[in-house]
């Protein structure tokens, strides 16, 4: 038993090793090389920052950022709520009837042709400036991904779940809510994560075009006085927004469907 | 007194006529067995027996009353232990008492009360993915029992268990059936576990499917796993080996 629990301690320590030493030491390695071009070089800051430059322009804009940052987050977080109701509604009446999954499936389907930057104007033409437009680019980024990993997700229950629930006499709204939403889980919060890291894309996108705050506006206004650093800043401050909301949904997911994690061992 | 009674049951199933009038019989408390070639609608006869498929020709009686595309009357087992991943042990047994109406709290309760008989005691709480096969398969056992105590439909229950952790799943399957003795149809695809467990047994044709040879298993069931050595056994075995073309 000891040598055993050592061998899986140890194989433990060297998978966290490979999981989170490897790529940190990649990213680094990047970096380095990144800083080293820039600086032998000399390219001007306007073309392009090395890194150090980047982190100390975020240092220096930190309350600014904070600011552009959560007007960003509250459209993401409101949007991606209002996709994951919307798509849990659409997804139920498709699933449970069949004219609505024939008739909504293609739709759904097609709507992901349409380029979201193409239409993102127009909401801002309808709504002006404010959130409104910004939250609509969210949900439509969100709800995709969200759909149709879940449709897929209830589609995949095995059938003799359902044969024998329904030989123990479940109605249907039973059959949905003790079994097939419980075994779509998994596959719900796969699509879930996805679309929590597009969702900041999508509330920066809409801010692009124009806002009263946000991190896109402020990446535009940066970008027009070439001022490149701040943009490179305004990335790095998605890029933490969307690693944060990716990694409260992977905590959400472990508060939710605990037992999942159990299948996967 | 629970007794089921097919008769004439055909069905065609993707254009092909899958039983082609099967009649068959388990009176109160009898363990009859079905024994078929793969594919020959075993399952499917199950699936008409339990109301969740209707028959094209033909009618189900139990207790003598016309079930014929019913469900609820009996419980039905399959090879899949189909426990919920996402609930534990004890919930997931007490699913048909809470599917009744019955309070969960008081339904795990009731549930639990027969852990023991069925080899799960001080495993209420874990997860399916946490026990092993055979007790998965008694766990499935239970939650059948739990939905209708006097008939069960048991469609190749420990198919997907190793051989010796089948063997004393049979000889736990005769100690809870002699505690409980209910009306059991038991489909299987191995003939000695039929000999062993079933005082009657049903041999299948392939499709379209009628039953080709009906026998009763004279000799009792032995204690404890224990080798049958009546005389018979040999003699009754060839003969289904016979009907089976095995
Ligand atoms: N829903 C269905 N639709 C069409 N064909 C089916 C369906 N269910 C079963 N079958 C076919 O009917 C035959 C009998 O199936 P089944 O009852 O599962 O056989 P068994 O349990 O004896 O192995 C098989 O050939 C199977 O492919
Ligand atoms: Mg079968």
């Amino acid at each position: 038993m000891i040598s055993r629990a050592v061998v899986s301690v140890s194989m433990k320590r060297s998978r966290i090793t490979a999981d989170i030493f490897i790529p940190l030491g990649f990213i680094i390695l990047l970096l380095v090389g990144w800083e080293y071009i820039v600086k032998l070089r000399s390219i001007p800051d306007w073309i392009l920052p090395g890194p150090v430059q980047v982190v100390r322009t975020f240092v220096d804009n930190a309350p600014l950022i904070a600011k552009h940052a959560q007007s960003t987050m509250i459209e993401c977080l409101a949007g991606f709520a209002l996709a994951i109701l919307f798509s849990f509604i659409v997804v139920f009446l498709m699933d449970e009837i069949s004219l609505f999954r024939k008739a909504l499936y293609p739709l759904i389907i097609a709507s992901q042709t349409i380029p979201i930057v193409s239409v993102a104007p127009l909401f801002i033409i309808w709504f002006g400036y404010g959130m409104l437009p910004k939250i609509i680019v969210v949900v439509l980024v969100c709800f995709f991904p969200i759909a149709i990993s879940l449709l897929s997700g209830l589609a995949a229950v095995d059938n003799d779940y359902l044969e024998l629930f329904r030989s123990m006499q479940a109605g249907r709204i039973k059959i949905f809510r003790m079994v097939k939403l419980p075994l779509a889980m998994p596959a719900f919060f796969s699509g879930l994560r996805i679309s929590a890291a597009y969702s900041v894309m999508g509330a920066v996108i809409g801010e692009w075009l124009g806002a009263k705050q946000g991190l896109g506006i402020y990446m535009t206004l940066s970008q027009r006085s070439f001022q490149v650093d701040r943009v490179f800043a305004a990335i790095l401050a998605v890029t933490v927004l969307s690693a944060a909301l990716f990694l409260l949904v992977s905590l959400i997911e472990r508060v939710v469907i605990p037992w999942n994690r159990l299948n996967e061992k | 007194m629970p007794e089921i009674v097919v008769e004439g049951v055909s069905k065609t199933l993707g254009g092909m006529l899958t039983l082609g009038g099967v009649n068959l019989k388990a009176g109160d408390r009898d363990f009859a067995g079905i024994l078929g070639p793969s594919g020959c609608g075993k399952s499917t006869l199950f699936n008409i027996i339990s109301g969740l498929m209707r028959p094209d020709q033909g009618r189900v009686y139990i207790d003598g009353l016309d079930v014929t595309g019913r469900t609820g009357r009996v419980s039905y087992m399959r090879q899949k232990d189909l426990l919920l991943p996402s609930l534990n042990i004890v919930e997931n047994v007490s699913i048909p008492l809470a599917l009744k109406g019955m309070p969960k709290k008081r339904a795990c309760a009731q549930a639990a009360a027969h852990f023991k008989q069925f080899g799960l005691d001080g495993f209420e709480k874990y997860y399916p993915s946490q026990l092993s096969g055979g007790m998965r398969q008694r766990a499935a056992m239970l939650r059948t029992y739990l939905f209708s105590s006097d008939i069960l439909l048991l469609d190749e229950p420990f198919a997907s268990l190793d051989a010796i952790t089948k063997r004393k799943m049979q000889a736990w399957l005769i100690e809870v059936f002699n505690a409980i003795s209910p009306t059991v149809m038991y489909i299987t695809h191995d003939v000695d576990e039929a000999l062993y467990l079933c005082d009657r047994i049903y041999v299948l044709s392939a499709c379209p499917t009628v039953v080709k040879l009906e026998i009763t298993v004279p000799f009792c069931r032995p204690p404890h796993g224990r080798t049958i050595v009546d005389r018979e056994y040999g003699v009754i075995r060839d003969k289904v080996m016979e009907a089976l073309e095995i």
